[in-house]
């Protein structure tokens, strides 16, 4: 399934996402004051059609922000329509929640877990991502635009069991940011 | 004689970063493990007087380990180190009798301080 990596340079991004995953978990875990599983982070190729055919799930709501610096990019992040209300309550927002309180407390979510994510990961590559505020993001009423033929996709997913809430942040690199990855890669590995 | 460690990690990258701290001069005998199941293995073979112990393992995790290490009293001396830095994973990896806690990244400095307090080094 994947061509572009070596064992070694997917077992070297998989442990960097696991470890800026951690710190993304921290920060929201000491916030809501409950625990946080983590999942093993998945390393993937995608081509804009696999990547568009995963933003119709009708149980989540999306977000979407996209980085620019040394790398750029786009994250998607999803966050379960389940559980909402448990997680603005740990985060003492009032319920029931309105649809514009409620569109604030993902992008809020989204930002703490995707800023996370993506500073801890560039931060131990040396590379420099600035993530631009997140936007909700619908698929039947916005087209995707891509402007990549394939591109590396790497997936985290936070649980917070107490609250059956769920969210998955994916991180897609533009194709020449893959290449200037994987040289950063390699410096750390040898 | 060298003394007998293992690192249980199931990233290669992160096993090299343990090696790579470890103070140059220790004169010690390396056992690499990639899950929790290799880890007591080796414990249970006298390889791990010193075990550097990752939590998030396929197979048996760290937690399991430090369990059974602990229920066994156990004279292997154990340094966590975690990605999962949450404050829970914090107390149940004290509770089951860690010499440490580190977090992921590795800083080798605070890897040499742990051996250090722990009279190794």
């Amino acid at each position: 399934m994947n061509m572009l990596l070596s064992e070694e340079q997917r077992d070297a991004l998989q442990e960097l996402m696991n470890i800026s995953m951690g710190q993304a978990a921290n920060s929201l875990a000491r916030l809501i004051e409950a625990k946080i599983t983590l999942s093993i982070p998945k390393i993937s190729d995608v081509t804009p059609e696999q990547f568009v055919s995963m933003l119709s799930d009708q149980t989540v709501w999306y977000t979407r922000q996209s980085f620019l610096g040394s790398i750029k990019g786009e994250v998607i992040s999803t966050l379960s329509k389940q559980g909402c209300d448990a997680i603005g309550k740990l985060m003492d927002y009032q319920l029931p929640l309105t649809q514009d309180r409620l569109n604030e407390l993902l992008l809020e979510l989204a930002n703490i877990l995707a800023g996370a994510c993506l500073t801890g990961f560039a931060e131990q590559l040396s590379l420099n991502a600035k993530l631009s505020m997140p936007t909700m993001y619908s698929a039947t009423s916005q087209h995707y635009h891509y402007r990549w033929a394939s591109t590396l996709m790497m997936e985290v997913e936070f649980k917070v069991e107490v609250s059956q809430f769920d969210s998955k942040i994916v991180i897609c690199l533009e194709e020449a940011s893959v290449q200037t990855l994987l040289a950063k890669l390699q410096q750390l590995l040898e | 004689m060298p003394i007998p460690i293992t690192i249980a990690d199931d990233s290669l990258m992160s096993r090299k970063a343990v090696r790579r701290a470890l103070p140059e001069d220790w004169d010690v005998e390396i056992t690499e493990a990639c899950n929790g199941k290799e880890a007591l293995e080796a414990a249970n073979s006298g390889k791990a007087e010193v075990l550097f112990l990752d939590l998030t393992m396929p197979e048996l995790d760290g937690f399991g380990v430090l369990k059974y290490l602990h229920e066994q009293q156990s004279k292997t001396v154990v340094i966590v180190i975690s990605a999962d830095i949450q404050p829970e994973a914090k107390l149940l990896v004290d509770s089951l009798g860690a010499f440490r806690f580190l977090q992921k990244p590795l800083q080798p400095a605070q890897l040499r301080q742990a051996l250090f307090d722990v009279g190794l080094i």
